[in-house]
C-alpha cells in the first residue's frame, strides 16, 4: 500500500514535463475511436434488456474521456464493444480511420479491467510481456520496453515477483503496464480501481492518466470515481442506453 | 516461440515452483503405461524369438520335406545348393521308434542325422549337454534329458531300440533282434517337447531301422543371414525337379499357426496394456478441463489481449501432447532400465519367495528372454503420444469456445 502511494508520486512529476508537449498533438489528432449509434440489448430467456440504445462516441488521438454511471448502466457492455469483444446489435465502429477487427486488437489497443487477470504461473515481466507475445512480436526490443515500463509503474524491482506475490495495486499496475506494452492508441480501462481501496486506487489513477499523457495515448476510463472522471478531457456519464 | 507453446509449457511448469505436481503426475501416469508396454512386449517378444530361434537352430530356415520318401537325395542337394540364398543342406531321416532301457519303454521321435553335413546347418553341438556330438556313430544314440531322466538313462547307458521294421520281418516269418545302442550323449534345446521325446541317431542308423536304404525324409536347408525364408523356399520349389516329389517350405510356413497364435497374444497384450496409458490420458483429460474451468478469465483475458481460439485451443492441446512426449521418454527409460536389469530383478525377486527352481522348471530358463523390435516401440511412442495429445483435445475445444466477454464475466 505505502509503495503504491509513494511511487505514484514520483510519476506525477515526470508527466507534468511532459504536459505541454502533448497539448501540441492533440490539435492535428485524427480520431482513434469513431463509434457510431451503437446499441445492444442481451435476451436472457424471453426477457430483452436494452442496455445501450444509441451511444456514440469519438476519441481523438491522446485525448482522455472518463464515462461514469450507474452499477449496471451498461458501462462494462460498452467498453466489450468499444474494445471488439462483443459485438453490438446496431452501430459502427472504427479504430483509428479502418474498420474494428479482432486481428487489430494487439495492435490497437490495451485493456485493463476491474479484476487484474494476470497469469499466475508467470512473474510480472513475463505478464506484461504476454501482450507483446500475442502480438507476435517478442524480442530483446521487447524485453526492455517491458522492464521499462515496469519501472515506469513503480515495480522495477519487483520483475521476477508473481501476482500472488504482488498486492492488489501492484498487479494492476501490472496489468497498466501489460495494456501499454504493445504501444497502443487507446487504452481502455473498466473500473481499474473497483477492487482497491481508496488511497491505491488514486495512486493507480495518476499512473494511469500520466502514463497515457506521456505516450500520447488516448483512454476511455470508466469509473464510479467523480473525482477520477474529473482529471479527464472530457468526462461523459452513460444513462438509460445513452451518453451524454 | 508461438505463444500458446510458451504459455503451455508456464502452465506445466510455473514460474517460482520447483515441484510442479499436475505435471509431474501425468507424465509419471503416461510413463508407468509406456515401461509396462515396453517391458512387456519385449518379454513377449523375447518368448517369441527365443521359440523362432529353437525352431530354426533345430530344423534350419527352410525345409524340403519329400511326400513319402526320397530314394536318392543326391539330385536334389545339388539343385538345392544352387538356389541363391542357399547356404548349406543337410539330410534327414525320421520316425518313431519303441526305445527301452533297464524294462522301461518310450516312443521317442527318432532323427537320423547326416554327420557329415548337420554343423553346417544345425548347431546342434551347442544343446548337448553331456557327453559329445562326435561319439555319436552307427552304434550309439543322443537322448534329450527329459527322456534320458524318465528312462534312467545316463551316459554309457545301453537301449534297446524297436522299429517298425521289426514287425514287417516278424509277418515274413524272418526274426530281427532289437538294435542295441549307446547312449553317448545327453542334449536340451530348451523346449518342453523336443526335450521329452527326441532321440538323435546317425541317418545311417535310421536308413537301418526303417529299412531306407539310401533314401532320406527331407533336407534342412541353412540360409544366407539377410535371406528371406519365404523367397528362399519358393525359389527352391521352382528349382526342384517335377518328379523329385518334394516340397520346400519357410520355418514361418511351416509353423503359421503357432506363430500366428503367439502374434495375437502379443496384440492383445498391446491391447490390453494401451489401457493404462489411455486411462492415464483420461486422468489428464480431466486435470486440463478443470484447468480450463479455473482459468476461465485468463482465457478471457488471452482473448481480450488478441488471442486467437484456436491459439488457445492450441495451448491445451500442446500440453496434452507436451506431456505425452515427457512421459513417453520417461517411460521408454524405465522400461529400457527395468530390461536390462530384469535378471537381477528376478533373480532377487525368487531368492526372496524361494522360486528359483519353480521358475526354472516351469519356464524352462532361468534368465527372461527380451527382445524389443524397433517396430513394437514406434508402434508404442505413436500410440501414447497420439492417446495423450487426444487428452488435450477435449480441454482445448472447451477453452476455444468460451468468448472473452463471457469468460471475463465469470465470477
Ligand atoms: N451477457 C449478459 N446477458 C444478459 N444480461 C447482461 C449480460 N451482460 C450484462 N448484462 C446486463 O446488462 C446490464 C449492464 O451490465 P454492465 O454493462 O456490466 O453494467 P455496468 O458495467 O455499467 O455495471 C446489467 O443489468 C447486466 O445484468
Ligand atoms: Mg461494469
Amino acid at each position: 500500500m505505502t509503495q503504491d502511494s509513494a511511487s505514484s508520486g514520483n510519476l506525477s512529476v515526470q508527466r507534468s514535463a511532459l504536459s505541454v508537449e502533448r497539448s501540441a498533438t492533440v490539435a492535428a489528432a485524427a480520431p482513434v475511436l469513431a463509434a457510431r449509434s451503437l446499441a445492444k440489448t442481451y435476451l436472457t430467456g424471453t426477457q430483452r434488456l436494452q442496455v445501450l440504445r444509441d451511444v456514440s462516441l469519438t476519441v481523438l488521438a491522446g485525448e482522455s474521456v472518463s464515462i461514469r454511471g450507474e452499477s449496471g448502466s451498461g458501462k462494462s457492455t460498452l467498453i466489450n464493444l468499444l474494445a471488439g469483444l462483443d459485438a453490438p446489435d446496431a452501430g459502427t465502429l472504427e479504430w483509428g480511420g479502418g474498420p474494428a477487427a479482432a486481428g487489430r486488437r494487439a495492435d490497437f489497443l490495451g485493456i485493463v479491467f476491474q479484476s487484474f487477470y494476470l497469469i499466475p504461473e508467470m512473474d510480472a515481466l513475463a505478464n506484461v510481456l504476454m501482450a507483446a507475445r500475442i502480438r507476435g512480436r517478442i524480442g530483446a526490443a521487447e524485453r526492455s520496453r517491458a522492464r521499462e515500463l515496469l519501472a515506469k509503474v513503480g515495480l522495477g524491482e519487483r520483475t521476477t515477483h508473481l501476482p500472488a506475490q504482488l498486492s492488489g495495486g501492484e498487479r494492476q499496475r501490472v496489468a497498466l503496464a501489460r495494456a501499454l506494452m504493445n504501444g497502443p492508441q487507446l487504452v481502455l480501462a473498466d473500473e481499474p480501481t473497483g477492487n482497491l481501496d481508496e488511497h491505491t486506487g488514486d495512486a493507480v489513477i495518476e499512473l494511469l492518466l500520466g502514463l497515457c499523457r506521456d505516450t500520447r495515448t488516448a483512454l476511455v476510463l470508466v469509473t464510479h470515481n467523480a473525482a477520477h472522471a474529473a482529471k479527464c478531457d472530457r468526462p461523459l456519464t452513460l444513462h438509460e442506453g445513452v451518453l451524454g | 516461440m508461438p505463444w500458446p507453446i510458451y504459455l503451455a509449457l508456464k502452465q506445466l511448469f510455473p514460474s517460482g515452483r520447483r515441484f510442479p505436481f499436475f505435471t509431474l503426475i501425468s507424465i509419471l501416469g503416461v510413463a508407468l503405461g509406456v515401461a509396462l508396454l515396453v517391458i512387456s512386449i519385449s518379454v513377449m517378444g523375447g518368448f517369441g524369438h527365443e521359440i523362432r530361434r529353437m525352431i530354426v537352430d533345430t530344423q534350419g530356415e527352410v525345409q524340403v520335406k519329400g511326400r513319402g520318401y526320397l530314394a536318392d537325395a543326391a539330385p536334389l542337394h545339388a539343385a538345392i545348393a544352387r538356389v541363391p540364398g542357399v547356404v548349406a543342406t543337410t539330410a534327414y531321416a525320421e520316425g518313431v521308434a519303441l526305445i527301452e532301457h533297464d524294462h522301461k519303454p518310450a516312443y521317442p521321435a527318432l532323427q537320423g542325422i547326416d554327420l557329415e553335413h548337420v554343423d553346417a546347418v544345425i548347431p546342434l553341438r551347442r544343446f548337448v549337454r553331456l557327453g559329445s556330438l562326435d561319439r555319436l556313430d552307427d552304434d550309439s544314440v543322443i537322448l534329450s534329458s527329459q527322456l534320458a531322466h524318465s528312462l534312467g538313462a545316463r551316459l554309457g547307458s545301453r537301449v534297446e531300440l524297436y522299429s517298425p521294421l521289426l514287425l514287417e520281418k516278424l509277418k515274413n516269418d524272418e526274426v530281427m533282434l532289437p538294435r542295441e545302442l549307446e547312449v553317448v550323449g545327453i542334449f536340451e534345446v530348451g523346449h518342453q517337447q523336443l526335450d521329452s521325446s527326441v532321440v538323435l541317431v546317425t541317418l545311417r542308423t535310421m536308413q537301418d531301422l526303417y529299412g531306407l536304404g539310401r533314401g532320406v525324409h527331407g533336407i534342412n536347408v541353412k540360409i544366407a543371414e539377410d535371406a528371406d525364408p519365404d523367397r528362399v523356399a519358393r525359389l527352391i520349389n521352382s528349382a526342384l525337379p517335377p518328379e523329385a516329389n518334394a516340397e520346400a517350405r519357410s520355418w514361418i510356413d511351416a509353423n503359421q499357426d503357432f506363430l500366428f497364435v503367439l502374434q495375437l497374444e502379443k496384440n492383445m497384450i498391446f491391447f490390453l496394456l494401451t489401457f493404462i496409458i489411455i486411462v492415464a490420458a483420461f486422468s489428464v483429460a480431466s486435470s486440463l478441463l478443470i484447468a480450463v474451468v479455473r482459468k476461465t478469465r485468463e482465457i478471457g483475458l488471452l482473448g481480450a489481449l488478441g488471442g486467437r481460439p484456436s491459439q488457445v485451443a492450441a495451448c491445451f492441446c500442446f500440453q496434452g501432447f507436451f506431456i505425452g512426449i515427457a512421459g513417453t521418454v520417461a517411460g521408454l527409460a524405465l522400461g529400457f532400465t527395468f530390461l536390462h536389469f530384469r535378471n537381477d530383478l528376478i533373480r532377487v525377486f525368487t531368492q526372496l519367495t524361494g522360486s528359483e527352481e519353480v521358475l526354472a522348471r516351469f519356464y524352462q530358463f532361468s534368465r527372461l528372454p527380451a527382445y524389443t523390435a524397433p517396430s513394437d516401440i514406434a508402434t508404442i511412442v505413436i500410440c501414447s503420444i497420439v492417446i495423450s495429445t487426444l487428452a488435450g483435445l477435449l480441454p482445448a475445444w472447451r477453452a476455444a469456445r468460451l468468448k472473452p466477454v463471457e469468460a471475463l464475466r465469470s465470477e
